[in-house]
C-alpha cells in the first residue's frame, strides 16, 4: 500500500493572521451556476524566492485538476501585472490587488517552508482576492516527487468542497471497461482526471457494467465468455477476482445498493428479472420482475429509490421503485428507446440514455420539477451516463472520437471533457471512493 | 488341454484386436451412412439463422420453418446438444440489448421445446450486440445481426 498518509494534512489555524474567513460559494446545483475565475500565485521556498522542483510540478497538476472544472476559469499569469511572485503566502505578504485587477475571484498560494526538493513539506491556502479572507489552508508534510499528484487531488478536494460544499470529484475513482478485440475487455480504473490509470482484471472474455460497492472494496461486473454469463467479482484488499456463475444464464448490469449488497438482472426463468443478491452473492430476493424485460437497477444513498429500464410497455423506458412502498412510477416520457437509468446519489435527478435518428443522447430528468434537459449532444452515440457522488459530473461514454471514449460533463450539460484512458475503447464509466493504488 | 486353451484364447484376442483396429482405420472411400447422416444434420442445424424485426423477439413465420427443421433434426438425433445463441443490432444499448439478445434465444428455445425437441438438448445465451454476424450500419447490416445462431456443442 502506497504509504498513503505519508501526506500528513493539517488545517491551517492560521490565528497570526487574524483575517476572517471567506464565504465565497459556489452553486453548482441551481440554474444560474455562476463562473469564478481562480488564479494560482508562483510557488515559494522563502521570501520572494520561487520554487523549482516538487512546487512547479505540483502548480502545474493543480492545474491541470482545476482545468475539469467548467465553473472555474484559471486567469493567465501573464495577465497579472507585476507578476504572480510574492513576497510570502499569506497576508500581508499578498498584493491582492494585482490579481483582481486580472480578474481573479480566488488566489491560491503554495509555500516549501524548507525546501522543495527530496522529502518536504509544502503549506497551500487559498484566499478571496476581494477581501482578503481565507477559504482555507492545509500543511501536507513528508512530500516526495511521486506524492504530488495525491497532494494536488487532496487540495483541489478541499478546494472544491470549500466553495460548493462537495469534493467527491477528486476523491473518486472511476470503474470502466477497455476492449483489446471483439469479445474481449477488461476493467480499469482511473482518476477522473486521467491519472493513476490501471487494468485490475486479466480474463479472456467481455466484461461489462463494473459497479463500485459503497465501501469502496469490491467492484462487481457482468463477465461473458463464449459458453456463459457470469458475475465478476474483484476484490480489492486480495487483487483476486472470482467468477460467479448463475443457472440461468444470464448476468445483466450488476449494482451495489447503499447496504453493500448486489442487485443484477438474471432470468426468472422467462424474462430477465432484478434480483437481490445477500453477501455471499447468492438470490435473496427480488426486486422487480414481470412478463416483459427488466434490467439495469440504480439505486439512490438512502437505498429506498430503484430506477430501472423495463420493457413493460413496448419498448424500453425508465421506471422508478419505491422500495418502501413497491410503487413503480413511469421516469421517462419522451422517445421510444430510453435506457441505462442512474440515478443521482441525493435522488432527485435520473439520468439516462435515448435513441435518437442521430445516435444515443443522454438526458437529466430532475425528479422534482419533472423536466427533462439533454446534456449531450453527440456527434456520434453517447451512452452510459454515471452521476458522480456530488449529483453534479456525470461520466458517458460516446463514440464522437471514432473510437469510444470516456467523457464528463454535469447535470447542466455543457462542453464534454474527455478523460485520457490510453488506447482501446473505453466505456461503462462508473464513480466510486475506492481503489487500491498500483 | 490347457495349453491348447491359452493358445485359442490368445488367438480369439489378436483377432478381436484386428477386428477393432480395422474398424477405428476408415479405409479410404469409406462412409458410415450414419456418420454423414449426422454430419448434414449438424451442418444444416448450424447453418440455418432466425432473424428478429428491431427490438422484437418475437418468431417470424420464416423463422419458425427454420426451427421446425431444426426440430425434427434434433429429435431424430437426440445425442446432438445446441447452444442457442441471441444476439441483436448496433443500434441499442448494451445492457437492454444483453436482455433482447436472452429473450431471443429463449424464444427459439421455447419453440423448439413446442415442437417436442429435449429441453436438455439445449441451453440459451444472449451476447447482446457484442458478436456482430456482419461489420457496418444500416437496415441491410443491422438485419443480418438481429438474430440467433446455433451451435452444436455435442453429438
Amino acid at each position: 500500500m502506497k504509504k498513503a498518509i505519508v501526506i500528513f494534512c493539517a488545517f491551517f489555524v492560521f490565528a497570526m493572521s487574524g483575517r476572517a474567513l471567506a464565504a465565497l460559494r459556489v452553486d453548482i446545483y441551481g440554474p444560474g451556476q455562476n463562473v469564478v475565475s481562480l488564479a494560482l500565485a508562483a510557488p515559494l521556498r522563502g521570501q520572494h524566492v520561487e520554487a523549482s522542483d516538487m512546487g512547479r510540478g505540483l502548480q502545474s497538476l493543480v492545474e491541470q485538476n482545476l482545468s475539469f472544472l467548467p465553473f472555474m476559469r484559471l486567469t493567465d499569469p501573464k495577465a497579472v501585472l507585476g507578476g504572480t511572485v510574492m513576497d510570502g503566502a499569506e497576508p500581508p505578504a499578498l498584493d491582492f490587488k494585482r490579481f483582481q485587477l486580472a480578474g481573479a475571484d480566488l488566489l491560491v498560494t503554495s509555500f516549501w517552508p524548507d525546501g522543495d526538493a527530496g522529502t518536504k513539506t509544502v503549506q497551500m491556502r487559498a484566499f478571496e482576492t476581494n477581501t482578503g479572507g481565507r477559504l482555507f489552508g492545509k500543511e501536507y508534510s513528508k512530500v516526495t516527487k511521486k506524492d504530488l499528484p495525491e497532494v494536488a487531488d487532496r487540495f483541489c478536494a478541499d478546494l472544491l468542497e470549500a466553495l460548493t460544499g462537495n469534493g467527491a470529484f477528486f476523491r473518486s475513482t472511476i470503474a470502466f471497461v477497455k476492449a483489446t478485440g471483439k469479445m474481449q475487455a477488461n476493467v480499469w480504473l482511473t482518476k477522473p482526471t486521467g491519472r493513476d490509470l490501471r487494468q485490475i482484471t486479466n480474463m479472456k472474455g467481455q466484461a461489462m457494467s463494473p459497479s463500485w460497492s459503497p465501501d469502496g472494496r469490491f467492484i462487481v461486473f457482468t463477465h461473458i465468455d463464449p459458453k456463459s454469463h457470469a458475475l465478476g467479482v474483484w476484490d480489492s484488499s486480495s487483487k483476486k477476482v472470482s467468477r460467479i456463475r448463475f443457472p440461468s444464464n444470464v448476468v445483466i448490469g450488476p449494482s451495489f445498493t447503499p447496504g453493500n449488497k448486489v442487485a443484477v438482472a438474471l432470468s426468472n426463468g422467462k424474462y430477465p428479472a432484478i434480483f437481490l443478491l445477500n453477501h455471499a452473492f447468492q438470490k435473496e430476493r427480488v426486486l422487480e420482475q414481470g412478463s416483459s424485460i427488466n434490467v439495469s437497477p440504480s439505486f439512490d444513498k438512502s437505498g429506498t429509490k430503484m430506477a430501472f429500464t423495463s420493457s413493460r410497455l413496448g419498448g424500453p423506458q425508465i421506471f422508478m421503485k419505491d422500495l418502501g412502498s413497491g410503487s413503480v412510477s413511469r421516469v421517462s416520457m419522451n422517445g421510444g428507446y430510453n435506457t441505462e437509468p442512474n440515478i443521482s446519489p441525493d435522488g432527485t435527478l435520473v439520468t439516462y440514455s435515448r435513441m435518437t435518428e442521430y445516435g444515443n443522447r443522454i438526458f437529466v430528468q430532475d425528479m422534482v420539477t419533472g423536466e427533462e434537459r439533454q446534456v449531450s449532444f453527440g456527434p456520434g452515440s453517447d451512452e452510459q451516463p454515471s452521476f458522480c457522488a456530488d449529483s453534479y459530473f456525470i461520466a458517458f461514454s460516446s463514440s464522437r472520437g471514432g473510437s469510444r471514449g470516456i467523457y464528463l460533463t454535469t447535470r447542466h450539460g455543457g462542453d464534454a471533457k474527455k478523460i485520457p484512458t490510453g488506447g482501446g475503447a473505453a466505456q461503462f464509466p462508473r464513480w466510486g471512493l475506492g481503489g487500491e493504488k498500483k | 488341454m490347457k495349453r491348447l486353451s491359452l493358445v485359442l484364447a490368445l488367438v480369439l484376442c489378436l483377432a478381436a484386436g484386428f477386428g477393432c483396429a480395422k474398424k477405428q482405420q476408415a479405409e479410404p472411400g469409406y462412409d458410415d451412412g450414419m456418420s454423414s447422416e449426422m454430419n448434414a444434420a449438424i451442418q444444416q442445424i448450424t447453418d440455418g439463422r432466425v432473424y428478429f424485426a428491431f427490438d422484437k423477439f418475437s418468431i417470424l413465420p420464416e423463422g419458425k420453418e427454420v426451427l421446425k427443421n431444426k426440430a425434427e433434426l434434433m429429435k431424430k438425433f437426440p445425442s446432438i446438444r445446441v447452444r442457442i445463441e441471441g444476439n441483436c443490432d448496433e443500434r441499442g444499448t448494451q445492457e437492454y440489448n444483453l436482455a433482447l439478445g436472452e429473450r431471443r434465444a429463449h424464444a427459439a428455445y421455447e419453440f423448439l421445446t413446442s415442437l417436442g425437441v429435449n429441453p436438455s438438448q439445449m441451453e440459451t445465451i444472449s451476447y447482446g450486440k457484442e458478436n456482430p454476424a456482419v461489420q457496418g450500419s444500416g437496415e441491410a447490416v443491422w438485419q443480418q445481426n438481429r438474430r440467433d445462431d446455433f451451435r452444436v456443442t455435442a453429438h
